[in-house]
């Protein structure tokens, strides 16, 4: 009966997809994003984190998910996974590299879809030691402006409390691929790795909110860091 | 086998300009890991970041330099790319001209190999004549004219700037041969990269201890007068006292080298007044200490085409 459930189907990854995980996201991204589109890394925490993390990111371009991925260690790479929307990913070649190349797991935005809560199937992941890439937003939305968090990161990080969340902050690749073209075109962009809060018994509103302050105030550091006086 | 020996086999001149560079290098490094145990200061911490850079670059250039020619052109080819993408964001370019600034980014890749099949008319001319051309007139194709007389100057501006000039150092590779001139185009090129970076690191040296008198204060305050004039003396000395690499008498290297720290001090001060323009203080932070790539190769950007001219002039005059 479990068997239907595809979350619950999904076998204990192999050495093997650990390692093309790590050849594609920390070797070809990281070097496409590096050399050739150019994108500045800022981590303001060194530590790396063991066990299942919660990344909460800005969403503006298909290249957001990559991006994420080159920063997950390397030991983690094939356990973690973004979370994209089933009613745009949900079909053809697009859902088999949704699921086998960015190792995405595909939710229903609405709840009522199939009759499954989205935030249980995330859960389950979770319990299962696996990572999680939220875009908290839900839609790519406007380039180069944030909209409001949605509060399923604030369910997640109050089932789970020792769970970290890792605020990141993506600036400008939505100029790289913007939403609507298929050509990437080298634009420059910066990635900054916010400091993981660890929540312990705050409500749901208090979380999102906290998570969405901290990637706002890092896009307004970014702003400032470099500018002229 | 022999010939593996011969791609590294490098001549006795080009060994003594990498020996120097590396006791520079081992020098600086010292000096100023006992200046920051002495006496620790902003000042010594950011000399040894500096100079931590100065390893990495002087490894990747003498590498690319002298295993082969390919590896030279490829890394110059990079360079160039790394400064247009590095700026493209920067002069807030409008998204619908994203086709035309992916032809400009292809335009690199020709124009090096362009250099590398010693095409060197088409080289010549290839940017300044047909991309002069050739990008407008796309730009144009849009419809669009709102904002097109900033664009049209930009982007051939990019192109001449950043990797028609850094081009040229490739075009070293295609120097008619010299007789007695044994040094070959790796050591014009090691030549060039030393004068300028030393240029740099001199003006910047004469700045710090001796500057008072700034040269363009609402450019850029940092470069003064005793800068300025500091290191385009030191640098006239070092070509005069490394003219071996070139074919160069002991005037015509002085004259070099004077031209070479001018344009230096030249491009330098463009980019300075390109990034106030657009309002950041370094173009990145690629290099830590120094900022991006274009604070680093804007004096070699500038440098390499006048460089490139002179040599030929001298050294078909003789």
């Amino acid at each position: 009966m479990t068997d239907l459930n595809p979350s619950k189907k999904r076998k204990r990854p192999s050495l093997g997809k650990q390692i093309v995980f790590v050849l594609l996201y920390k070797v070809f991204w990281r070097m496409v994003f590096g050399l050739v589109i150019g994108l500045k890394y800022i981590r303001q925490d060194k530590a790396s984190l063991d066990g299942p993390v919660i990344y909460v990111a800005n969403h503006n371009s298909h290249l957001d998910a990559m991006a994420l991925m080159t920063v997950v260690p390397c030991a983690r790479i094939h356990l973690t996974h973004s979370v994209a929307a089933q009613d745009f990913f949900g079909s053809g070649f697009k859902r088999w590299g949704m699921l086998h190349l960015v190792n995405a797991v595909l939710i229903s935005r609405s709840r009522k879809e199939n009759g499954e809560d989205p935030i249980e199937q995330l859960d389950a992941m979770l319990v299962a030691g696996r990572s999680l890439i939220l875009f908290p937003e839900g839609t790519r939305g406007v380039p180069g402006s944030m909209g409001d968090f949605k509060r399923g990161v604030g369910h997640l990080a109050s089932r789970h409390p020792g769970i970290p969340v890792v605020p990141i902050y993506l600036d400008g690749l939505y100029r790289n691929l913007p939403k609507g073209r298929s050509m990437i075109v080298p634009f420059g962009g910066t990635l900054v790795v916010g400091k993981p809060l660890v929540f312990s018994n705050e409500s749901v509103d208090e979380i999102t909110n906290v998570t969405q302050v901290a990637v706002e105030t890092m896009a307004h550091e970014l702003k400032n860091a470099n500018r002229l006086t | 086998m022999n010939k593996l020996i011969d791609a590294w086999g490098m001549n006795a001149e080009v060994q003594w300009v990498i020996l120097i560079i590396l006791c520079i290098l081992v020098f600086s490094s010292t000096a100023w890991y006992i200046l920051g145990k002495i006496k620790p200061s902003k000042l010594a911490t950011e000399l040894q970041v500096r100079t931590r850079s100065w390893w990495i670059m002087c490894v990747c250039f003498i590498l690319s330099t002298v295993v082969h020619p390919v590896i030279t052109h490829l890394g110059l080819a990079f360079l160039s790319y790394a400064l247009l993408r590095e700026m493209y964001p920067l002069l807030k370019l409008d998204q619908r001209e994203r086709n035309v600034v992916l032809l400009c980014y292809a335009v690199v890749p020709v124009q090096y190999a362009l250099a590398y099949y010693g095409k060197t008319e088409i080289f010549l001319a290839f940017i300044p004549v047909f991309m002069f051309v050739i990008i407008p007139f796309v730009l144009v194709t849009r419809g669009e004219t709102q904002g097109l007389v900033r664009s049209i100057s930009l982007l051939p501006y990019s192109l001449v700037a950043w990797v028609y000039g850094m081009s040229h150092l490739a075009l070293l590779f295609q120097m008619p041969e010299i007789p007695g001139f044994t040094a070959g185009p790796e050591g014009l090129l090691l030549y060039l990269i030393f004068l300028v970076g030393m240029n740099d690191v001199m003006q910047f040296a004469w700045g710090k201890t001796l500057g008072k008198h700034p040269v363009l204060p609402r450019v850029s305050p940092n470069k003064t007068w005793e800068g300025l004039i500091g290191g385009v003396l030191s640098t006239t000395l070092l070509a005069v006292g490394l003219r071996f690499l070139t074919p160069l008498g002991m005037w015509e290297a002085a004259f070099t080298g004077f031209c070479v720290a001018v344009a230096g001090f030249m491009g330098d001060a463009i980019a300075s007044g390109i990034k106030r323009d657009v309002g950041v203080k370094n173009s990145g932070n690629a290099i830590p200490g120094h900022g991006g790539y274009l604070d680093r190769l804007d004096g070699f950007s500038a440098a390499a085409a006048p460089f490139f001219h002179l040599i030929y002039f001298f050294s078909s005059a003789s």
